[in-house]
Parts: C-alpha cells; sequence; structure tokens
C-alpha cells in the first residue's frame, strides 16, 4: 500500500470519529433546544434525565463490568487471542463472588477482610482459572479460539445457575444482605452533577484507575510493547529472544483477572446473583468487545465507549420510570442494543491487531 | 584480514532430502560474500544453520575462529551474527525506533517502563554512524521496503551483529533501493563488518560481493573473486551446463490478428485513470512486449484484457468477438491464459495444496469435472504432470503451496497456465523471483508457443527480457503507451527515454499503432 493511500485512510479515519462526535453533540442540542422550547413534552424528561446527577452516578457504576472486560479484551486480543469468553468470565467471576460470601457468612471478617472483600477476590480468582483454562486451549493446544471463547461463555452461563440451584434451589442466590457499598469523597462529592465521581462504588474508583494504567501498559512498558508485537507479528518477537507464549498467557491471564474484577462487582454491587435467562450479566461481556472494537483497541477509546452503552442503558432504565409514555418498555430496552449494531456497522475501520487469531509455531516456516 | 567465518563440512539432512551436502565456506572479515545459487540450491538452510535456526547433521560452524554450537538465534546474536530474513520481522504498526530496540527495550523508572527518549537516541546514533537515512518516529508501515530493510539491519547492528546475513536481500527493492543497499554494504564492510547475502542474481554478485561462493544441489560448487570471474562462468556454475543468458528469438512472419485493443481507457483502484486510450494488436505467432517502469499502467492494462477491470472506454476485440465486458471465465474457456504479476494475490491459494491449485481456473472444464464433482485423480495426474515438466522442487504435489519457494510457485503458475494449451498468453513479469535456469526455460517455452503460431503479450519491467523476446514493444508511461518499435533495430537508450515519457528527437512520425517502424528513425 502507498503512503498516500494510507494517509487517506487515516483522514477518513478521522473525520469519521469526528462526525461521530459532532452527531452526538447533535443529538444532545436537539434534545436540549426542545426541552428547554416545549417544558411539557418528552424532550424535556429526557433532558433533565442526561442532565441528573443519578443517571451519571448509574452510568459509572453500569459501566464497571463492561469497561473491565473491555480492557480485559484488548489485553488478550493485542497479545494475539481474541476472547470471546469474556462473557463467561464475567458470569462466573459474579457468580463465584456471591457465593463465596454466602458460604463465609457476610458478617465474617478473615484476617481482617470483612466476607465481602473475600467473596470479591474469589470471582477475580475463578475468573483467572477460567482464563487460565481458556489459554492453555488456545495457545498449549491451539484450539479454534473463537470456539473455545464460546465454551467458556457458555459452560459458565450453564454452570452458575445450576451451581446456585444445587445450593439455593433456584438459579437465582438469595441476596447476601451485603454490598461493596459507596465510597464518598467529602466536599468534592458535594460538587453538582460531577460529583457522582466522587460518590461511587469502590470498583467505580478501580476502573478509573484501571483505564488509564492499561494505556500506560500497553503504551510505555515493555511488557506492553510485547504483548503489542505478539499480536501483531508474534515472528519479529520470537526472532528477538522473547517468548510469544509466554506473552500470550499474560495477556489471556489479564483478561481473566480484569473480567473477574468486572464480573465481581457486578454481583456484590447488588448484593447476589441473578440466574435467569442471560444472567445478570445479560450480554455485557459481548457488548465489551464491541466497546474495545469501537474504541480501537484503545483502553481510553474502550472506557469511552464502554461509558457511552452504560449511559444509554442508565437513560434507558429512568425512562421506563417516566409516566405519561405509551412506548412499551420492551422498546426503551432495545435502545442500548440498537446503539451497537449501528456502531459495530460504522467500526469498519478498527485495524484488527494482523495475528489476532492465529497461532504462533515457533520453528514453523524455517525453511 | 582474518577469517569471519568458517562452515567446516556442514551437512544438513532433511527426512528424505539432503539440503546441504558437505559444504566448506569461508568468509574473511570485513568482505561481502555472495551466496549464489539457483532456487532450492541450499543457500537458506546453510545459512540458516550460521543463524541456529537449524543444527547441522555433520559438521562445525566456526565464528572468529571459534568453534560454535548454537541452538538458538539467541546463541547466534550474542556470537555477533546477525540475520535479515527475506520476509521481514517488523510490527507494522510499531515506529522505527520501536521496532529496532524490540525485545531490547532501554528502561527506566527501575525497569517499569522503557525509556523511550533515551531508546530513540541510541536509534539516532547508530543510524547516523552507519549513514543510515531513517526516521526513529516513522511508522514501519509507513515507509518504503527499502527503509525497512534498513530498519532490519539496524535491528541486528544494535543487537551487537558483526555478521550480518541478508536473505535475498534485493528481491522486494526497486533498481535504486538496490543500489543504495549496495552502498550500505559498503559503508558497513568499511566500518569492519562482515556481510554474506543470498542471491540467486548473477548481476548482483558481480556487483556487490568480494567474494562469491555457489551453491548447486546442496554442495558448493565452487569460491571465487568476483574481479576474475565472469557471468558466463557463474551461471555455468549454478545451473551445472552453458546457459544462455540472453533469450534469441527468430524474426517469424505474423498471421492473423488475435487480439485488437481499441482506445482503451483503464482506472485504477481509487477512481483516478492509469490506461489512456491504449491501442494496439497482436497477431498469430507473435510475442508483442510491453516495457515501462512499473505502476506505469501496465497493471490496469493487463487487468483489462484479462478481465480482471473493466475499461471505463474503448474496445478489445479477441479471435473477432467483442470480449470488451466479457467474464473471465468465458475468456478463459475461449484460450487465454494469464500469469498473473502477483503470484501470492492472484496466482495461487496459498493454503491450497498443488492439486488444487493445479485446477484453478480450468475446474470446471470437462478435463476435470463431471457432473460437478471434480475428478481429483485427474486433477493430481496434471499436478504432477506440471510439477515434472516444470522442475518444482520439491516435487510434492500435497504440499500447501505456501511451503514453496517463490520461484518454485512461480514455475508452477506458467505449468498450469501452458497446460491449458492456450491461443493466447498474457505474461506479466514471468520470470520475477525464478532462477536462470528456469527463466532460460520459461523463455523457451514463451518462444515455443510463438514457434506453434499462438501469440503472446509479455509484460516485465527486466527490459532485456522485453527486448530480447518480443517481436514488437511498445513502451508504456503514464497510461499512455508512448510507441511501439521493433526491439531489434533500437537502442536501449532509445526504450529508457519513452519509458521516462519523452520521444527519441527524430521519432517524430506518428506513425499508426499497429503499425511499428519508428525504431529504426536514427
Amino acid at each position: 500500500m502507498s503512503t498516500a493511500t494510507i494517509d487517506q485512510l487515516r483522514d477518513t479515519e478521522l473525520s469519521y470519529r469526528a462526525l461521530l462526535a459532532v452527531g452526538a453533540i447533535a443529538v444532545f442540542s436537539f434534545i436540549a433546544f426542545f426541552g428547554l422550547v416545549f417544558p411539557e413534552s418528552i424532550w424535556a424528561d429526557l433532558l433533565g434525565i442526561l442532565i441528573s446527577r443519578s443517571t451519571l452516578s448509574s452510568a459509572l457504576r453500569l459501566a464497571v463490568p463492561i469497561t473491565f472486560a473491555a480492557l480485559g479484551g484488548i489485553f488478550a486480543e493485542k497479545a494475539g487471542v481474541i476472547n470471546i469468553g469474556l462473557e463467561g468470565l464475567l458470569i462466573i467471576s459474579a457468580f463465584t463472588a456471591v457465593i463465596t460470601t454466602a458460604v463465609i457468612g457476610p458478617g465474617v471478617t478473615i484476617l481482617g477482610l470483612p466476607a465481602i472483600w473475600i467473596g470479591f477476590f474469589a470471582g477475580v480468582l475463578a475468573s483467572l482459572v477460567f482464563s487460565l483454562i481458556f489459554a492453555v486451549v488456545c495457545i498449549r493446544f491451539k484450539a479454534d479460539q473463537i470456539i473455545a471463547g464460546l465454551a467458556v461463555w457458555l459452560i459458565a452461563l450453564g454452570l452458575a445457575p445450576f451451581a446456585a440451584t444445587v445450593y439455593y434451589g433456584g438459579v437465582n442466590t438469595d441476596n447476601v444482605g451485603t454490598t461493596l457499598g459507596t465510597w464518598t469523597i467529602p466536599v468534592l462529592s458535594d460538587i453538582p452533577f460531577f460529583g457522582a465521581f466522587f460518590d461511587a462504588g469502590p470498583a467505580v474508583y478501580m476502573m478509573l484507575v484501571a483505564v488509564p494504567a492499561s494505556w500506560f501498559v500497553l503504551n510505555r512498558t515493555a511488557f506492553g510493547r510485547h504483548i503489542r508485537a505478539s499480536g501483531e507479528n508474534p515472528k519479529a518477537l520470537d526472532t528477538v529472544g522473547v517468548d510469544v507464549s509466554r506473552v500470550r498467557y499474560a495477556g489471556v491471564l489479564l483478561s481473566g483477572f480484569l473480567s473477574g474484577i468486572g464480573g465481581s462487582a457486578l454481583s456484590l454491587g447488588l448484593g447476589q446473583f441473578i440466574g435467569n435467562n442471560q444472567t445478570m450479566v445479560n450480554g455485557k461481556g459481548f457488548i465489551a468487545i464491541v466497546a474495545y472494537l469501537f474504541g480501537n483497541y484503545n483502553p481510553l477509546g474502550a472506557f469511552g465507549a464502554s461509558f457511552l452503552f452504560a449511559g444509554l442503558e442508565a437513560v434507558q432504565i429512568r425512562l421506563q420510570q417516566v409516566p405519561g409514555y405509551a412506548i412499551p418498555d420492551s422498546l426503551i430496552q432495545t435502545i442500548p442494543y440498537i446503539t451497537v449494531i449501528v456502531i459495530l456497522a460504522l467500526v469498519g475501520r478498527t485495524r484488527i491487531p494482523q495475528a489476532a487469531g492465529e497461532h504462533y509455531d515457533t520453528g514453523e516456516d524455517n525453511r | 584480514m582474518s577469517t569471519a567465518v568458517h562452515l567446516d563440512e556442514i551437512t544438513k539432512r532433511f527426512p528424505g532430502v539432503v539440503a546441504n551436502d558437505d559444504v566448506d565456506l569461508t568468509v574473511e572479515r570485513g568482505t561481502v560474500h555472495a551466496l549464489l545459487g539457483e532456487n532450492g540450491a541450499g543457500k537458506t538452510t546453510l545459512m540458516n544453520i550460521l543463524y541456529g535456526l537449524y543444527e547441522p547433521t555433520e559438521g562445525t560452524v566456526y565464528v572468529d575462529g571459534e568453534p560454535r554450537d548454537f541452538n538458538s538465534p539467541a546463541d547466534a546474536i550474542e556470537a555477533g551474527v546477525g540475520m535479515i530474513h527475506q520476509h521481514f520481522m517488523l510490527v507494522d504498526p510499531m515506529t522505527v525506533a520501536e521496532n529496532i530496540v524490540l525485545g531490547n527495550e532501554p528502561r527506566k523508572w527501575f525497569g517499569t517502563t522503557v525509556d523511550r527518549e533515551r531508546a530513540r537516541q541510541e536509534v539516532i546514533d547508530l543510524s547516523q554512524r552507519y549513514g543510515f537515512d531513517v526516521n526513529p518516529d516513522d511508522t514501519i508501515e509507513d515507509v518504503s521496503v527499502g527503509v525497512q530493510q534498513r530498519v532490519e539491519i539496524l535491528k541486528a547492528l544494535y543487537r551487537g551483529a558483526e555478521i550480518l546475513i541478508l536473505d535475498e536481500p534485493t528481491a522486494v527493492l526497486t533498481p535504486q533501493e538496490v543500489e543504495e543497499l549496495f552502498e550500505v554494504f559498503e559503508e558497513l564492510t568499511a566500518q569492519g563488518k562482515t556481510i554474506i547475502f543470498i542471491s540467486h542474481k548473477l548481476g548482483e554478485a558481480m556487483h556487490a560481493a568480494d567474494d562469491i561462493t555457489v551453491l548447486r544441489d546442496g554442495k558448493n560448487v565452487g569460491t571465487v573473486k568476483a574481479d576474475e570471474t565472469s557471468n558466463e562462468e557463474l551461471a555455468e556454475l549454478m545451473v551445472g551446463r552453458e546457459v544462455l543468458l540472453e533469450p534469441k528469438s527468430a524474426p517469424r512472419e505474423p498471421g492473423e490478428q488475435v487480439l485488437t485493443v481499441e482506445n482503451v481507457h483503464a482506472d485504477d483502484n481509487r477512481g483516478i485513470e492509469a490506461v489512456t486510450d491504449v491501442s494496439f494488436d497482436i497477431r498469430e505467432g507473435e510475442v508483442f512486449g510491453i516495457a515501462g517502469v512499473d505502476g506505469n499502467g501496465q497493471s490496469q492494462l493487463v487487468e483489462s484484457i484479462t478481465g480482471l477491470r473493466e475499461p471505463t472506454s474503448g474496445k478489445i476485440t479477441y479471435k473477432g468477438r467483442d470480449i470488451t465486458r466479457a467474464s473471465r471465465r468465458s475468456r478463459i474457456d475461449d484460450g487465454m491464459a494469464y500469469i498473473p504479476e502477483d503470484r501470492h494475490e492472484r496466482g495461487l491459494v496459498m493454503d491450497f495444496d498443488l492439486v488444487q491449485n493445479g485446477i484453478l481456473g480450468s475446474q470446471h472444464s470437462s478435463k476435470f469435472s463431471s457432473g460437478g464433482s471434480i475428478d481429483w485423480s485427474t486433477a493430481r495426474g496434471h499436478a504432477e504432470r506440471i510439477i515434472s515438466e516444470y522442475d518444482v522442487r520439491p516435487p510434492h504435489a500435497d504440499a500447501d503451496a505456501e511451503s514453496f519457494s517463490g520461484g518454485n510457485q512461480q514455475k508452477f503458475i506458467v505449468g498450469r497456465e501452458f497446460e491449458r494449451e492456450p491461443d493466447f498468453v498474457v505474461a506479466t513479469h514471468p520470470t520475477r523471483g525464478v532462477d536462470i535456469g528456469a527463466m532460460e526455460f520459461i523463455h523457451e517455452r514463451l518462444l515455443d508457443l510463438r514457434q506453434q503460431g499462438k501469440a503472446v503479450l509479455l509484460i516485465s519491467s527486466k527490459l532485456d527480457e522485453v527486448q530480447g523476446l518480443s517481436d514488437r514493444l511498445g513502451v508504456m508511461h503514464d497510461g499512455e503507451l508512448m510507441d511501439i518499435v521493433d526491439p531489434r533495430n533500437t537502442t536501449e537508450e532509445e526504450i529508457g527515454l519513452l519509458m521516462a515519457g519523452e520521444h527519441p528527437e527524430s521519432a517524430e512520425s506518428e506513425t499508426d499503432a499497429a503499425d511499428a517502424s519508428v525504431g529504426d528513425a536514427r
């Protein structure tokens, strides 16, 4: 490809992102305009929802599992292993976190750690174990990554409600009666609207740290460069003496670790695991994949996309509570998913790591 | 002068094959040593042994006079041996500096973070020391292949390489870049580095190397000094018999028109006009050559003729039938064969074996299929016949296309196309990347076709090739057919001027495109 066409490509990519931003602002101004002009209309209600602090608050909370899974997906895929099983990792960690807390007993503390935090780490551990199995199957035994990833999802989707049924006699666990709660930072939390950032659950703070930290690791550390090289041209990495398998294991385990935080935070934020249908995770792992594709494998972009989806979800939930409109709830509930589809269609230009999904054999192709 | 590398009686056996047979090789420090041989002669295997990718079955590797036992490239790097592979080992979206330091990143903050400023400075220092013109902040995918190659060389130097092995370094370069590479060689050897490069091109070895070792069938058949040998001697060493370096074709009276191209215009993929008002015709028993620097519309013209691109205007007539908008298949069925310019993209399906590749384009013909299912035993016989007749090595019909070297892939494509028994062959760079033995063979087959009264359209950027084989020669520049000349009565300089878009002064007679007589003007 000539330099000229690459430049053209970049230009179009830039303009398309700019277009998206302009579009978002246009939609918001549209709503704001009609909301202010017609205070009795649906636009006014919508505007009220958009600028309310509680919407921001719940958007942040809802963004946690998506963001963590997306960050994990970035590390795995950048290293060359497409982890489509993020959904399964969220489910298994969400379930394990609750059941562990329940078994220990919500009020108990061990070595100064409250049960709920032990549950939290148990969830992360469960997700790590699943991702390790996934990594071994994909890297050591060279299974198809998509199929192995689907297996992770399906196993978790069956296992968690099954174990709940064994223990509680129903697919939902009982509520453990305690949650991770909120950590409120004095003074800062009094800021209107943006105070929501300083009056949030511990997982929200973890997320706000994990996003820039992931960016730093990927772009500024040698490990991050090895991850990227491993997904782009593993042979280049191998020939300079870095073990490609080890880098890929690290990438996949990181995806398990991060997804585990997301899953634990999801269920412990509520104090209960819900196992109906698609479980309480309900596609968040798949939305996470869309989020990091949309963010072009950049942790900051992935967070932006996750936050957008979570924001739409929050608006959607609030919209259902607004009385007086004859819009069926089930239609409103589709808003985040329609957005996902539209964005997926737009996202075509994402640059996927060249060697993602391919097995790497040392010594292959030496002739 | 001391010895940098000494390979002592190296033998390498693979199951069923002896790739290197008792090879001795001595390379002096501070010299450029060319390893010359045909495809499959065992050059790359020998160098992979020196680089620690293979262990020799027998024999010893000496570097700096010490016997070495390399288990991996890491050991070889440790001993100061670096290798630049034919396919570059670079990470496309990363920058030049990031690629050079990959795996050996300078660290800061207790080893947690890459010291990007130091990495950048080290790369700048290194390139200045060897006179390389590279910008450390450029992204690999944005720079030319020549620059990528220099990055590979820098990568080896960064790791302390004293001995650089380059596998077919010129295969991917433009002639100017080749010159620049040879200048880099001089600079490196002037600073005491030793260079071994693999090639199958005589001219390059003669031009750039101090010493030349010729391998044939895995054996060292001779080491000579470049300034004490001749092209003919080297060619004979490589092939094992006398070779005709210049294709010879006797004049022949052409017959009926087979293909007529009238006022054809065509766009490239970006929608910019690439072919402008081109007209010519090709007759039975004639080779019509098109010369020109790559990228002057030849590809789009060929695609218009073969049915891979629809011309924006103009008319193409084949065997008296207007085929301007005819499908690709109808053209194949009508006896049009095509040796494509990009064998990876258009010539072969890389993860098909040769049996499957051998019937591509004829999969629907009654020869190979009946009632919608393919007769695989006939297909296999077909592939095996191509393999033996066109000397495709190794002769494994069941191996995937990608496991063959470029030259052997090309021989297989040429074989497949000629086996169609075509009436008209479009040959685009038919000898690109093949060794001289195979080149001679392909040239002979093209001339055979002509002798049988078939028509051939030959596109090549090698001027001696088109000039030697063609009966008439069109020269393209910037999408236009500058002129059609008689290659036997036209000098290289005159054709060169046409390729550059200038008419030689006295050739102002605007002759009809079909009528070539301009070249006579002196």
